[in-house]
């Protein structure tokens, strides 16, 4: 396990050296030391958004771990449970009805009408009954249909059917110092999961089995279900919707190891961060000097990775 | 009773076979029964130059994006949108001759089977594709003097804008969607604002592509514009200009020598985007250009 954890540390600081120096802008490693410009430059730009896609990467991956463990069901994440819509939601909203906010008061806003739709999902699962875990995840994509009509109705009126979907396909490049800050915030609610880790993985087991071991089956499904809404929330106001991180690399990840979360979380975050990173240096590299979006890479990448893991099935986990 | 009295006039007065008149469409030459009395509408930037001739409209889809054609779309029935028509409407409505183009390009087959249908659709030379447009305008609906006077005064306008923008250096066409920023080149959908207003590209990379290439802000800061041509996708509402101005308004952007010497130009998106092409948009987007760089 230790030799994971440092094969993982590894292969990020790789990955992250290379994003810092890999850009439109001219950045030599020998002149780094001398040149303030250079500096600068990685202070504005590089770092931010190395920085970005790590975080977006880890806690989407968490994200979808944590949610599969408490839906019981593998193929499962934040995305198809109304969080993506509620965002385009407030995105719209708020550029309607105050088209001169900044960006970064946007993100806040939308972050919230997100995290309201994400509870109204969860005051909706509350209600199912729990004999019927596959009902989750098939509300949830009901509801997150629900909104994204709305959403597209009105976004249709007003004119700003590309502008949503733009906003929303997951990339980095419009990431700067200042327009990401957000994301520590989801970066802060990924690290707390891990201290309920175990409570989740009994959760995994069951509701029998969570509550003959003492815990409190509703709260354990509330505070994870909350802690999911709040980091999607602010992923896909900040960077977009990136598919398959949070689908894939958990299934990975427990396919490998098992479902121990305690130990296999940070597993969990590093493939998702190195998955994310690499995707974002590629769409760097591919139409050099243009950009290719990471949800873009992701979508195929994903895919491929998705389609694998249906047809090579050991269902052990 | 005046316009039959004035339909027969024009019949008279032409050689009896001359009922029809051969125009350039983008899909070849096509003839066309003169003075048709119906028409519909399915293209915004046709709707702008048949508003700037004068020519009534009987049939229009919604929404119309623009806003200074609504008082020529005012009276007309609705017959659809842009990407869907509404073919009941357009059957029941008893139509002389249907006006597509762009966007609703590809339904001229369906169109054509409910009547006389015409593609003007203005793609690949904005300008040219626009005049000729025009020009056609004013054969079918005997109005080639007003024609000849709009191009008249949108040669003017591009004058004074090539005038204005003559030592403005490069240019970087980009638009913004929200935080991030795609780059068009002089061969993309908005390329005549290079060739036509002779701007040179300040990246002569940009291939011809009709959503753009996405581009991060460091792009633009290598790029280094002298002027930079921002359209606002988002501009449909409020005042334009602002998302655009808030997206760009960063530390990487401020280091161009467009920002530094503001000489940004915003542009509104429903113009250049939806009716690119039209004689009113056309003239407008020059006009601005040559407010801007008056000196």
């Amino acid at each position: 396990m230790i030799r994971w954890y440092w094969a993982g540390v590894l292969a990020l600081a790789l990955l992250s050296f290379l994003s810092i120096f890999v850009g439109v802008i001219d950045l030599s490693l020998r002149g780094l030391w001398r040149d303030p410009e250079a500096l600068r430059l990685i202070g504005i730009s590089r770092f931010p958004r190395t920085i970005a896609a790590v975080i977006a990467g880890a806690t989407l991956a968490i994200a979808g771990c944590v949610m599969q463990m408490l839906v019981r069901n593998r193929f499962v994440e934040p995305m198809t449970a109304g969080t993506g819509q509620g965002a385009a939601l407030g995105i719209l909203i708020v550029t309607i009805f105050a088209p001169q906010a900044s960006i970064f008061l946007k993100m806040v806003l939308a972050s919230g009408t997100a995290l309201v739709a994400s509870l109204g999902f969860l005051e909706i699962v509350r209600r199912l009954p729990p004999t019927q875990p596959l009902l989750v995840p098939l509300v949830g994509l009901v509801y997150g249909g629900i909104i994204g009509a709305g959403v597209v109705f009105v976004a249709y009126q007003a004119d700003l059917l590309q502008f949503i979907s733009v906003w929303l396909n997951g990339e980095f490049s419009g990431v700067l110092r200042g327009r990401y800050e957000l994301l520590w915030l989801a970066a802060a609610g990924a690290a707390l999961t891990y201290f309920a880790a175990d409570q989740f993985a009994i959760v995994g087991m069951g509701r029998a089995v969570t509550t003959s071991l003492g815990l409190n089956y509703k709260q354990v499904v509330l505070v994870g279900l909350v802690a999911i809404s709040l980091i999607s929330s602010l992923t896909v106001v900040t960077v977009g919707i990136i598919p398959f991180v949070g689908l894939v690399v958990p299934n990975i990840i427990s396919r490998l190891f098992g479902d121990n979360l305690r130990q296999t979380l940070p597993l969990v975050a590093m493939m998702g961060a190195g998955l994310t990173l690499a995707s974002d240096i590629a769409g760097r590299l591919i139409r050099f000097p243009f950009e290719v979006p990471v949800g873009t890479v992701l979508g195929v990448v994903g895919a491929v990775i998705f389609l694998r893991l249906l047809y090579r099935t050991p269902r052990y986990a | 009773m005046f316009r039959a009295f004035a339909l027969s006039l024009t019949v008279m007065t032409m050689p009896a076979f001359a009922e029809t008149v051969e125009i350039d469409t983008y899909i070849g030459a096509a003839e066309v029964t003169v003075q048709p009395d119906r028409i519909a509408v399915f293209d915004i930037a046709a709707l702008d130059t048949l508003d700037a001739l004068g020519i009534e409209v009987d049939g229009v889809v919604s929404p119309l994006s623009v806003d200074y054609v609504s008082d020529t779309a005012e009276g007309a029935d609705p017959v659809g949108t842009l990407f869907e028509p509404d073919y009941e409407a357009i059957a029941a409505g008893g139509y002389d001759l249907l006006i597509a183009g762009g966007r609703s390009s590809r339904v001229v087959p369906e169109l054509s089977e409910v009547a006389s249908t015409i593609d003007m659709t203005i793609w690949e030379d904005t300008v040219g594709q626009g005049l000729a447009r025009l020009n056609a305008y004013g054969e079918i609906f005997g109005k080639q003097d007003e024609a000849a006077a709009l191009q008249v005064t949108f040669e003017d306008a591009l004058d004074a804008a090539k005038a204005a923008v003559a030592d403005e250096g490069s240019a970087l066409i980009v638009m913004t969607n929200g935080p991030t920023v795609s780059a068009y080149g002089a061969n993309g959908r908005f390329g005549w604002l290079h060739t036509a207003l002779e701007i040179p590209e300040a990246v002569e990379a940009v291939e011809q592509a009709t959503h753009g290439e996405a581009i991060s802000f460091e792009f633009i800061r290598d790029a280094n514009p002298d002027v930079l041509i921002v359209i606002d996708r988002a501009a449909a509402i409020g005042q334009e200009g602002d998302a655009a101005a808030m997206t760009l308004d960063n530390v990487l952007v401020h280091e161009t020598a467009a920002w530094s010497n503001d000489k940004v130009i915003y542009l509104n998106s429903a113009n250049v985007y939806i009716a690119n092409g039209g004689m009113q948009s056309m003239t407008q987007i020059v006009s601005q250009f040559a407010t801007k760089f008056a000196d």
